[in-house]
């Protein structure tokens, strides 16, 4: 099994297991051993409900190891998970709901309403920011999901198909937004993602995972520089070749899955 | 609704006139014994005894019943537990309560309030635990996630969850109470409407009946329209649909 090390790193998972059931015999992750450094991006992608989500619930806290580790090494850092569905309060408008990340840490109530201000413009829902989450389109309240993440500053982003339930346009333009956004704070994100051209055009470095049992198959570091745009990465020469060999990668995995178990855990 | 009321009235009207007024009294005969309670002081003296009855016992019910709801709908042990204690307070007669609180406590206000907060706070009770049980754990995980202290999902998650159920509660609770301290009063109560009712049917005072009849009917809209609603519109902005 290769050691996917990174100098200091700020994530490690070391020699990761993770089985659910009550006699912990269901194995859902086996055997993960892989570090983030600092400022880079991560792709995690699998086929569905093979256990991606779950590497990152073991990174928020949400549910512990059976045996192994998940390190973070700055104990301080703010962390911002962003889920699959958008998990707004119903009873808070889009503004109050980016303001709940803020409320968590230490912060004057003239900072928290600035900062959730700027990141309601910043997915461009400054408009809306008094509108209650079910007077919003999906899309929209994804995008609010995403706003209250970055109005933390994070120095983490945990990313969990966060583009999944948006249309094709939606989506295309906030994968380049979030791909500014990354680049320009230098923020660590970990991206859980079923679709090859997300992650390719995102990550640094693309984990490749197996269907359950999870285990880590290839780790591929992606050619294609920090600063970059989607048609830019498109264009590059080994961008074709990179997603048809993580394609055939995928492809005995994805087969092996139930498609009617769609559900991630 | 008005048209009814009307309708209903004249019936009244025309018909009463035909019976003694002990067994039937006239609008007319009600409406007397309703300025006489007034002009007496009574009226306003009795239907604040029971106010304070219901208030008191409809209070306690509120401030014990939701943490302890809360607090059992959490928890899997504590409901095993609890579940026996609530089908013996749902299923104990109101008139063995009323028995044990004339043992215990004889006639007086607190076996009035007593046995009224024994009687609703089981409604009260399943209702809140039932909205906690239907708390979305992704919302709790979202918090946690963010860090959120346990305070704060209590307060900025579990309590704006279980409001509709909170609220839907209080409603049958309230309507339970209403009843149970009438009732509670006329056996063992020495002031309040249901006494009243008590000592007025035993001087075959048949008119003062009706009139405390139509009296709790009047106050139960009054607190419905005037308490209830307006609470209940303010706690729920963010379900009205667009």
């Amino acid at each position: 099994m290769a050691d996917h090390s990174v100098e200091a790193p700020l994530l490690t998972f070391d020699r990761v297991n993770k089985s659910y059931g009550r006699r912990a015999d269901e194995p859902v992750l086996v055997d993960i051993n892989l570090e983030v450094g600092r400022g880079e991006l991560v792709a995690i992608i699998g086929p569905s409900g093979c256990g991606k989500s779950t590497l990152l619930n073991l990174m928020a806290g949400l549910t512990d190891v059976t045996s192994g580790s998940v390190r973070i090494a700055d104990s301080g850092i703010r962390s911002a998970y962003v889920f699959q569905n958008p998990r707004l309060l119903p009873w808070r408008n889009v503004q109050a709901n980016v303001e709940f990340s803020l409320e968590q840490v230490s912060m004057s109530g003239k900072d928290v309403r600035e900062r959730a201000t700027q990141a309601l413009e910043l997915v461009h829902l400054g408009q809306h920011r008094h509108r209650y989450p079910h007077e919003l389109s999906g899309g929209m309240q994804q995008r609010a999901a995403l706003a209250r993440g970055l109005a933390l500053d994070p120095g983490l982003l945990l990313l969990d198909e966060p583009f999944g339930s948006l249309d094709a346009l939606t989506r295309g333009y906030l994968q380049e937004e979030l791909l500014g956004i990354v680049r320009r704070f230098r923020t660590t994100t970990l991206l859980v993602t079923h679709d090859i051209d997300e992650a390719l055009l995102l990550a640094d470095r693309v984990a490749v995972m197996s269907s359950r049992p999870a285990r880590i198959r290839r780790v591929f570091t992606l050619p294609f520089g920090t600063d970059r745009t989607s048609d830019q990465v498109i264009a590059h020469p080994d961008f074709l070749p990179l997603r048809t060999e993580i394609r055939e990668l995928l492809r005995p995995e994805v087969e092996a899955t139930d498609p009617g178990s769609a559900s991630d855990t | 609704m008005l048209l009814a009321v009307v309708v209903l009235g004249l019936a009244w009207a025309l018909i009463a006139p035909n019976y003694p007024s002990f067994v039937f009294p006239t609008p007319a005969d009600v409406w007397a014994s309703f300025t006489r309670a007034l002009e007496r002081g009574v009226w306003p003296e009795q239907v604040l005894a029971t106010l304070g009855h219901l208030g008191s016992a409809f209070a306690i019910v509120l401030v014990v019943g939701l943490p302890l709801g809360i607090l059992i709908g959490r928890s899997i042990i504590a409901e095993d537990l609890s579940r026996v204690v609530l089908v013996f307070f749902q299923t104990v007669p109101t008139v063995v309560l009323i028995a044990l609180a004339l043992a215990i406590y004889g006639i007086s206000d607190e076996s009035v309030i007593g046995v009224t907060v024994a009687g609703s706070v089981t409604y009260f009770l399943l209702n809140v635990i039932q909205g906690t049980r239907s708390i979305d754990r992704d919302l709790v995980d979202m918090a946690r996630a963010y860090e959120a202290s346990e305070t704060t999902i209590m307060r900025s998650v579990v309590l704006p969850s279980v409001i509709p159920y909170f609220l839907a509660g209080a409603r049958i609770t309230l309507g339970v109470a209403w009843q149970i301290t009438l009732f509670s009063e006329y056996l063992m109560g020495s002031q309040g409407i249901g006494f009243n009712v008590n000592t007025s049917i035993k001087l075959l005072d048949t008119a003062t009946v009706f009139m405390w009849g139509l009296s709790v009917v009047a106050l139960t809209l009054v607190v419905e329209y005037g308490l209830f609603r307006p609470v209940e519109r303010r706690l729920t902005r963010h379900i009205r649909r667009a």
